[in-house]
C-alpha cells in the first residue's frame, strides 16, 4: 500500500527550474534514500514534500489523498512529518519546552486555552519517553542554544518523530556530525524508525547503505535512477555523477 | 478636460513629495530591515530648521537663495541627527531588529518635543521662494507656481536617485546588500559605512523635503506623524528597497488623494487607507515589492 | 522576553506553592485595603495605574507572548471607550449591564477586522499597517463630528447604572470596580498564558515557520490572540471612558499605542506583571515630572527613558524582578527550576 506518490513534480524559482518532472512512489514500511551531488534538489524537493514550498507543476499524493495544496500544519496532521538539514529549534527555550511544543501540535488541533498546562501531563510522560530514548532526559531544564550540536540534531529528529507520523522525512540527518557521532547517530536513528516508512537524503554512503532498501538519485532535478542497494552501487551512471564510487563520507561535488 | 488636468497635476505635486519622503525610509528598510519611525519627525526639523534660516537670511540675500539656504540647512541638520542616531545609537542594537525600532519612537519623542521647546506650538505657514510664487489658472483651478515647480523638481530627483541606484557602484553596493548582506560582506565591501551612509542620506532627504513640502504639508509639530504615516502607506503600496517601488506608490497615492479629494470629498482623507488595505488584501508585497 | 517555565510542575510542596503566590496575594492584599486610606487625587492616581495596567496586559498577550509588534493597539482600547459613551450620550442607554459588554465587544470586533487585514503581513509591515488603522480611525473620530464629537472628544459620559436600589459611585467604590477587573482580567489572562495556547504562542514568537511544521495553524492563533487581546483592551477602554467621562480622537492613535508600547517594554514584554509594573512606572514618572520639572517636558522625559531602557535594560523591570523572585524561591526550597 503505498503512503506517497509523487506524479509529474515540477519546481523553479524563476527561471531556475530545481526539480523536473519528478515521478515516484514509496510504500508502507520502505527506507527511501534520496541521493545526488549538492544542488540535485533534494532540500528542494523535501521542502515542496512537506508544504513549505508551494510546487510549480505536478501533483503529490499521501495515502491516496491529494495534499498538494495543503499547508504544512495540515500535512503533519495527515501524518507526514519532517526534519530540517539544519537545526530549526526554539534556541531560546528548554529541551522539555521544545518537545513540549513538538508533541503538543501533533494533538488533534483545537484551541485549548482555559486548562492549564499541568492538565496535559500525557504529554510529560511522552516527552519523558522520547528524551530518555536519546538520553537527553538530564538535559531537559537547559536551555537548546546550550546543547552540543549533536544533542540539537537529535532533538531535531525527536522533533520529526513526535508526532509518530507515517511517513518521515529526514533531511540530511547527520548533516554536521563528526564520523564517530554520525554512526551512532545512525544505529538511533535505525531503533527509532524501525517501524515507519522513511524517505531521507545523505551524502554520508555509510548512513545510506545502512539504513536504507532502496535508493533514489536525484541529478539536477531529475531521477536519474532507482533500485536496491546493490543495484546503485553497481550502476555505471551513478559511478559517473560521483568523483569516485562507493567511497562513503567523502566530499561528493557535481561531477 | 482642464479640470482633470488640474487635479491631475495637484496630485502628482503632492506625489512626488510623498515620493521624496519615502525614499530615505524605504532604502533604510529594504537594505537594513529597520523602520525609522523618527523618519517624519526628522522632516519635521527640516522643515522648522530651514523655515528659521530662511527668514533670517532673506533680508540679507533675497526670498530665492534664503529659499536655497533653508532647505540646505533643513537637510543638513537633519542628517547629522540621523547620523548621530543611527552611528551612535541603532548602530549598538545590531541584529535586535525589534528595539532598534523601539529606540526610533524614543526618538520621535524626544525630536518632538526639543522641537516644540525651541519653536513653541503655533504651527507655520509654508515658505515659498519668490521667482515661484503667483499662480496659474488650469481648467478654472488656480493653481500655485510652487506646485508645478515641486513636480518639476520631484522628476529630476527621480532621475537622479535612480542613476544612483541603477549606475552608480554604491547604489550597486547597495542593492546587492539588499539581496544578499552576508556575500556582500564577504566581498570586502564596509557594509556598516555603507548603512550609515544610507541612514545619514534618507535624514537628509527628509529634512531637505521639510522646507520643499511646507506649502502643500505646512510646518507644525504634528506633521512628523502625518509624513511618517504617508511615507509608510507609499512605501507598503508601492514596495519596498527600490526608488521605483517609491516612485510609483507616491505618484498613485498622491493621484488617488487628489481625484478622491475632487469628486468623493467626504471620504477624502480615506481614499489612500482604502488603497492600502485594498494592496494589503491582495497584493501584500506592494506594487513593485518582492514578494514577502 | 517571557523564557519562564512551560513545563510547570504539580509536584510541589505546598509551602513552595504559597511562596509562589505570595508577591501577588500580598499585592493585592495593599491594593485592596490601602485605598480606603488615601485622599481623592492618590486615589485617582492608581485608579488610573490599574486600568493601564489591563490594557498593558492586553498587549503583552500579543506582542511579548506571540511576538506581534502592534502600534495600532490603542483602536481597540478607544473604539470600546467611544462606543461606550456614544451608547450612552448619544442613544441614551445607561444601564452598565448594557453599555459594557457591548463596548469591550465593539473593542473585540475592530480587533477581529482590523487583525484580519493586518495579518496578512508581519514584522515591521505589520507594524506600520497596525499604525495606519489607529490612525485611520482616529482621523474618522475626529471627522464624524456628529457621532463622535470631533476633535473636541465626546464629552458627558455620565455613570451608568448598576440597577442596585440606592446605590450611587463614589470615587472609592469606582476604584474597586476597577480593582475587581483588573483581578479578573489578570487571572484569565494567566489561565490564557500558562494554557497550551498560550504555549504555542511563545512558539510562534520563537520560530514560527517551525510551528508551522509542527502541526500548528500559526496564522489561526495569531488571529485569536489579536481578538483577545483586543477584547482586554476594550475592557479597559471602557473603564477608561467611565472614570474620565470622556473619550477623545488622540485615544485611538499612535500617541495612546505607543506609551502603551512603552509600558509593555520597560515593565517587561512576555510576563504579564511586568507590563503592569511597568503603566505603574510611567504614570508615577508622569506625575512625578510634571510635578517637579515641567508637563510640557515630559514626553522628553519619557523618550530619554524609553531609549535608555531599550538601549541598556534589556526585558525591562520585569525580566529582573523575575529573575530576583526566582533566586529567592530556590533558597527558599521548591522542587521548580
Amino acid at each position: 500500500m503505498e503512503v506517497l506518490r509523487v506524479e509529474g513534480l515540477a519546481k523553479s524559482f524563476g527561471g531556475l527550474q530545481v526539480l523536473q518532472e519528478l515521478s515516484f512512489t514509496v510504500e508502507a514500511g520502505a527506507k527511501l534514500a534520496i541521493i545526488g551531488p549538492n544542488g540535485a534538489g533534494k532540500t528542494t524537493l523535501f521542502n515542496v514534500l512537506s508544504g513549505q514550498l508551494p510546487t510549480t507543476a505536478g501533483r503529490i499524493y499521501f495515502s491516496g489523498q491529494e495534499i498538494t495544496r495543503l499547508p504544512p500544519h495540515r500535512r503533519l496532521h495527515l501524518g507526514l512529518a519532517r526534519s530540517f538539514q539544519i537545526n530549526n529549534l526554539f534556541l531560546n527555550l528548554t529541551l522539555i519546552d521544545n518537545m513540549l511544543l513538538a508533541l503538543q501540535g501533533a494533538q488533534h488541533p483545537h484551541f485549548q486555552m482555559f486548562r492549564s498546562i499541568n492538565a496535559g501531563t500525557d504529554l510529560l510522560a511522552m516527552a519523558q519517553n522520547l528524551l530518555e530514548s536519546m538520553d537527553l532526559w538530564e538535559k531537559r531544564f537547559d536551555p537548546v542554544a546550550t546543547l552540543s550540536y549533536g544533542e540539537q540534531r537529535l532533538l531535531e529528529i525527536a522533533f520529526a518523530l513526535a508526532s509518530k507520523p507515517k511517513l518521515l522525512l529526514l533531511d540530511e540527518p547527520t548533516a554536521g556530525l563528526p564520523t564517530a557521532e554520525a554512526t551512532a547517530f545512525a544505529n538511533t536513528i535505525r531503533n527509532l524508525v524501525e517501524d515507519m516508512t522513511l524517505v531521507f537524503c545523505a551524502h554520508d554512503m555509510d548512513l545510506v547503505f545502512s539504513l536504507a532498501d532502496r535508493i533514489m538519485v536525484l541529478y539536477f532535478g531529475q531521477i536519474i535512477t532507482e533500485g536496491t542497494c546493490n543495484e546503485i552501487q553497481c550502476d555505471v551512471r551513478v559511478q559517473e555523477i560521483y568523483l569516485g564510487s562507493g567511497r562513503s563520507s567523502e566530499n561528493v561535488g557535481s561531477g | 478636460m482642464d479640470v482633470l488636468l488640474a487635479h491631475f497635476l495637484i496630485g502628482l505635486s503632492f506625489g512626488f513629495i510623498l515620493f521624496l519622503l519615502a525614499t530615505g525610509l524605504t532604502l533604510t528598510m529594504g537594505l537594513m530591515r529597520i523602520v525609522n519611525l523618527a523618519h517624519g519627525a526628522l522632516y519635521m526639523v527640516g522643515g522648522y530648521v530651514g523655515l528659521s534660516v530662511a527668514r533670517l537670511t532673506e533680508d540679507l540675500v533675497g526670498r530665492d537663495l534664503a529659499f536655497v539656504l533653508g532647505i540646505l540647512a533643513g537637510g543638513l541638520c537633519a542628517g547629522l541627527l540621523g547620523l548621530i542616531m543611527e552611528a551612535g545609537f541603532l548602530r549598538r542594537l545590531y541584529k535586535r531588529d525589534l528595539d532598534q525600532v523601539l529606540l526610533t519612537i524614543g526618538f520621535i519623542y524626544i525630536l518632538t518635543n526639543v522641537t516644540q521647546w525651541i519653536w513653541g506650538p503655533v504651527p507655520e505657514y509654508g515658505y515659498v521662494p519668490s521667482i515661484l510664487s503667483g499662480s496659474i489658472p488650469v481648467g478654472g483651478i488656480t493653481l500655485p507656481v510652487s506646485r508645478l515647480a515641486i513636480i518639476g523638481f520631484g522628476l529630476a530627483a527621480a532621475a537622479g536617485l535612480w542613476f544612483f541606484q541603477e549606475k552608480t557602484r554604491v547604489g550597486a553596493i547597495i542593492r546587492a546588500g539588499m539581496d544578499n548582506k552576508e556575500m556582500t560582506m564577504g566581498l570586502g565591501i564596509n557594509l556598516k559605512l555603507v548603512f550609515t551612509g544610507v541612514f545619514t542620506l534618507g535624514a537628509f532627504v527628509a529634512g531637505f523635503c521639510g522646507l520643499i513640502g511646507s506649502p502643500l504639508l505646512g510646518v507644525n509639530l504634528g506633521v512628523g506623524w502625518d509624513a511618517l504615516l504617508l511615507a509608510m502607506i507609499v512605501v507598503i503600496v508601492g514596495g519596498t528597497g527600490s526608488v521605483q517601488g517609491a516612485l510609483v506608490g507616491g505618484i498613485v497615492i498622491g493621484l488617488i488623494d487628489a481625484f478622491g479629494k475632487a469628486y468623493f470629498p467626504e471620504l477624502a482623507y480615506f481614499t489612500m487607507y482604502l488603497v492600502l488595505i485594498i494592496i494589503l488584501l491582495f497584493r501584500p508585497s506592494g506594487l513593485l515589492g518582492r514578494r514577502i | 522576553m517571557g523564557k519562564a517555565n512551560l513545563a510547570g510542575s504539580n509536584r510541589q510542596p505546598w509551602q513552595a506553592r504559597l511562596l509562589s503566590l505570595a508577591p501577588y496575594i500580598s499585592i493585592g492584599l495593599l491594593l485592596l485595603v490601602l485605598p480606603a486610606f488615601l485622599r481623592t487625587y492618590p486615589l485617582s492616581i492608581l485608579t488610573k495605574i490599574l486600568i493601564y495596567a489591563i490594557f498593558a496586559m492586553s498587549l503583552d498577550l500579543i506582542l511579548g507572548y506571540t511576538g506581534l509588534l502592534s502600534l495600532g493597539h490603542a483602536a481597540f482600547f478607544g473604539v470600546a471607550g467611544y462606543t461606550y459613551g456614544i451608547l450612552m450620550v448619544r442613544y441614551g442607554i445607561e444601564s452598565f449591564w448594557l453599555v459594557t459588554p457591548l463596548g469591550i465587544l465593539a473593542g473585540g470586533i475592530a480587533a477581529a477586522v482590523i487583525g484580519y487585514i493586518s495579518l496578512r503581513v508581519s514584522g515591521v509591515y505589520f507594524l506600520l499597517v497596525t499604525l495606519a488603522f489607529g490612525q485611520l480611525l482616529s482621523v474618522a473620530a475626529v471627522k464624524w463630528t456628529s457621532v463622535t464629537g470631533g476633535t473636541n472628544g465626546l464629552v458627558g459620559i455620565t455613570d451608568p447604572h448598576l440597577g442596585i436600589p440606592g446605590f450611587t459611585w463614589t470615587n472609592l467604590n469606582f476604584y474597586y470596580l476597577v480593582f475587581l477587573a483588573f483581578v479578573i482580567c489578570f487571572f484569565l489572562l494567566r489561565r490564557i498564558t500558562n494554557s497550551s495556547f498560550g504555549r504555542a504562542l511563545v512558539g510562534i514568537r520563537e520560530n514560527e515557520p517551525r510551528m508551522q511544521s509542527l502541526g500548528y495553524n500559526t496564522w489561526a492563533h495569531k488571529y485569536v490572540a489579536f481578538i483577545i487581546a483586543g477584547l482586554f483592551a476594550g475592557v479597559a477602554g471602557v473603564l477608561f471612558a467611565s472614570f474620565y467621562q470622556l473619550m477623545a480622537p488622540t485615544h485611538l492613535g499612535i500617541m495612546t499605542s505607543s506609551s502603551v508600547m512603552l509600558m509593555v517594554i520597560i515593565g517587561g514584554a512576555g510576563t504579564l506583571f511586568g507590563p503592569a509594573i511597568g503603566a505603574s512606572f510611567i504614570i508615577l514618572l508622569e506625575r512625578f515630572a510634571s510635578d517637579m520639572v515641567s508637563s510640557a517636558r515630559w514626553p522628553l522625559i519619557l523618550g530619554v527613558v524609553f531609549v535608555i531602557c531599550v538601549l541598556f535594560l534589556r526585558g525591562g523591570f520585569g525580566s529582573y524582578l523575575s529573575r530576583f523572585w526566582r533566586r529567592v524561591k530556590r533558597r527558599y526550597g521548591s522542587t521548580e527550576s
